[in-house]
């Protein structure tokens, strides 16, 4: 069990960080993620960590990566992983047992998290709270991870843009997340469509009703075309629409998770093929695939 | 604020003693599997204008007969679902009982003129009461609800079970996972507090104490709209754990049977049924705070027949999932078993649980002293002097 035995490794030599008073952006991102799936792998570099769902047929298809440097949310941070020449960890791990952990962690003195190793592999979380006397209060939360082998860490690999049809930025979420969340009532697929003037438009259709909301002005965001890459856009009609169909829970659960509107988000539309959204904040770039369905 | 008393002893279980007295109301609730008890009393004072006849009932030689009886949770808390818009909408809220027809009335006079009725039949029938002498209890810590609804936040909602445990240097909150569970997947959460936070400190005896969160949170919701201070009374594993409020309203207890490993193997776990603590209290020259560590029951003989028990409760206790079988269980045969309407059950492989006596007026012969101030600790003069009468414990 050679990765077994690397994994094992790598938890000896510990990861420490902790973050005073960012505790609460690292939570608005882990709440995020916790809506999006059960479970996630977290990878660890010395500069970024990496949350990711990689695109098996339990998630329905859908895929993540998550990306933040870990200098915009840790004081200290110090890893060190397998081998010097793979100096990562990847952990898989339940994003709602972290985000509960850290949910008082925005008035919080300080936090740390550890990994360790008791009965099995624990991410430690120790948060230490203001108290009325003159000790604080430190609660401690250990949370299960598994440690995942090196041979497997080719499935979490960063996924490629696609090529994409029309590229578009979103409309303002909060009025995204309650279009969608009406219309999930009466349907299980949504149609999103855009084209390169800046219109979007969701539609659902059932065999009462069918509902669709457009929406105007979005904007497209510029790509610079690198070696003709993007050719499929650039000689592509504006006004015409690319649109795909997917499951409207994963859009719920995307939005759903968005507590801060994001500097950027956009999505790019790759015909009956895939949606990718992208949404930017200032430190942390979260990207979501949804497979589009018949 | 009733209505935040009825809602947190909802949680309890699903019907409860609604049991008016000449100094107030008192309405109590027991588990069905015998390890929670809740008790709220609202004084006379609380209430605009209490008025409590004594109803002289020709089949009982009683002067004085109250009229406990039982109603469904469910039942009742429609009358009082919104608490916060109870407060806001309802101007007055007026209680009546017909015994004759076995009815309770609650009417609630609204704003603007609106008038709700609600009539209830209830059972009549004996409530039971947990035995339990706070003052006894080695470790006391008083604090405000607000520190430990803090404190409690921190454990998910699905937490089930939580230990306490106390040395006189520190305080800490865990969350319990049985000993088969897969330790892979569960999280764990630990609280350390410093005794310096609690308005007062006092632990007799380092100990470990595991009980039931979901139930205690009822209380702690209540305990947070009321404002006084949550007193926290325990002893060593095994025995009850009795969390109360009091004031000049109202006072309000819980008390939860608390597991305990057993001595023997270090596998089983059983629930302790907690002796009977009323009983000492017709020791008065027993002294209750200099011994804090022989808390062990063997060692008591004074307390009636309790030595025998020990050995006996803990033979018959197997381990069990404790989330499982939980059936209503009774004090397993005592010295007291026989003296005890309510716990004549035969010894059941299962947790034991608290001891219960039954507040049955029926059978007192005492009938001023009733068995309502054993369950608190603040009155304890009252208890020693007459309850040479009480021989059911």
């Amino acid at each position: 069990m050679a990765g077994h035995a690397e994994g094992r490794q790598c938890l000896a030599k510990r990861l420490a960080s902790t973050f005073p008073g960012k505790g609460e952006r690292k939570g608005g991102v882990i709440n995020t993620i916790s809506k999006l799936t059960k479970t996630c792998t977290l990878r660890l570099t010395v500069c970024k960590l990496y949350f990711i769902l990689s695109d098996k047929v339990a998630n329905g298809g859908a895929s993540m990566w998550c990306e933040l440097c870990q200098g915009n949310f840790f004081d200290e941070f110090q890893m060190e992983g397998v081998a010097a020449e793979h100096n990562e960890i990847y952990l898989e791990l339940v994003p709602e047992n972290l985000s509960r952990a850290l949910k008082t962690a925005h008035s919080a003195k300080a936090v740390k998290i550890k990994l360790t190793n008791k009965h099995c592999p624990c991410l430690r979380v120790a948060v230490e709270l203001p108290s009325l006397s003159s000790s604080s209060r430190i609660v401690t939360h250990d949370i299960p991870v598994g440690v995942i082998p090196r041979r497997i860490w080719n499935d979490f690999r960063e996924p490629t843009m696609p090529d994409f049809d029309v590229s578009i930025y979103l409309p303002v979420l909060k009025i995204m997340k309650s279009v969608v969340e009406r219309m999930k009532n009466l349907s299980n697929f949504i149609v999103i469509e855009a084209n390169l003037s800046g219109e979007m438009n969701l539609k659902i259709e059932t065999d009462l009703v069918s509902v669709t909301t457009h929406f105007k002005d979005l904007g497209n965001p510029p790509w610079a075309s690198e070696d003709g890459c993007q050719s499929s856009a650039q000689g592509r009609n504006l006004e015409s629409m690319a649109e795909a169909r997917i499951d409207i829970k994963k859009l719920q659960q995307l939005l759903a998770g968005q507590q801060v509107n994001p500097t950027k988000a956009l999505c790019n539309i790759v015909s009956k093929r895939i949606v990718h959204f992208i949404l930017l904040h200032e430190d942390v770039s979260l990207q979501y695939f949804i497979p589009a369905l018949a | 604020m009733f209505g935040r008393a009825i809602h947190a002893i909802a949680r309890i279980s699903d019907e409860f003693w609604f049991d008016p007295v000449e100094k107030g109301l008192a309405l109590r609730s027991v588990n069905s599997s015998r390890s929670a008890y809740a008790y709220v009393f609202f004084s006379s004072m609380f209430f605009q204008h209490y008025c409590w006849t004594a109803v002289s009932d020709p089949c009982h030689k009683e002067k004085e007969l109250s009229l406990p009886c039982k109603l469904i949770v469910k039942a009742v808390l429609p009358v009082f679902r919104c608490a916060n818009v109870l407060g806001r909408n309802v101007e007055k809220c007026s209680i009546s009982t017909s015994p004759s027809d076995h009815h309770i009335t609650f009417q609630l006079l609204c704003k603007h003129g609106v008038v709700k009725t609600y009539n209830l039949t209830f059972q009549e029938c004996d409530p039971l009461q947990a035995v339990f002498a706070k003052h006894m209890c080695p470790n006391i810590l008083k604090v405000h609800s607000r520190l430990l609804a803090d404190v409690m936040i921190h454990f998910p909602t699905s937490q089930e079970e939580i230990t306490l445990s106390v040395t006189p240097v520190k305080v800490c909150f865990k969350s319990y996972t049985e000993e088969d569970t897969d330790f892979s997947r569960t999280m764990v959460t630990e609280i350390h507090l410093s005794p310096e936070e609690f308005d007062y400190f006092q632990v007799g005896v380092d100990s470990e104490v595991t009980f039931c969160l979901k139930e205690l949170r009822g209380l702690l919701a209540f305990s947070e709209a009321t404002g006084v201070p949550v007193s926290i009374h325990f002893d060593r594993c095994g025995k009850p754990i009795a969390f109360s409020i009091e004031d000049v309203l109202l006072e309000a207890s819980l008390i939860l049977a608390t597991l305990c490993e057993a001595q023997k193997e270090a596998d089983s776990q059983e629930r302790c049924c907690p002796q009977q603590w009323g009983s000492s209290e017709t020791h008065p020259d027993k002294p209750s705070g200099d011994e804090p560590n022989s808390t062990d029951i063997s060692k008591h003989p004074q307390r009636d027949g309790n030595a025998p028990t020990n050995p006996v409760a803990k033979q018959e206790v197997k381990s069990i999932p404790r989330v499982t079988g939980r059936d209503v269980t009774g004090r397993a045969g005592t010295a007291t078993a026989e003296a005890a309407g309510e716990a004549t059950e035969a010894p059941y492989q299962k947790f034991h649980s608290l001891f219960f006596g039954a507040v049955s007026y029926k059978e007192k012969d005492a009938t001023g002293h009733t068995f309502q101030s054993l369950a608190t600790a603040s009155d304890t003069e009252e208890d020693l002097g007459p309850l040479q009468s009480s021989p059911v414990l």
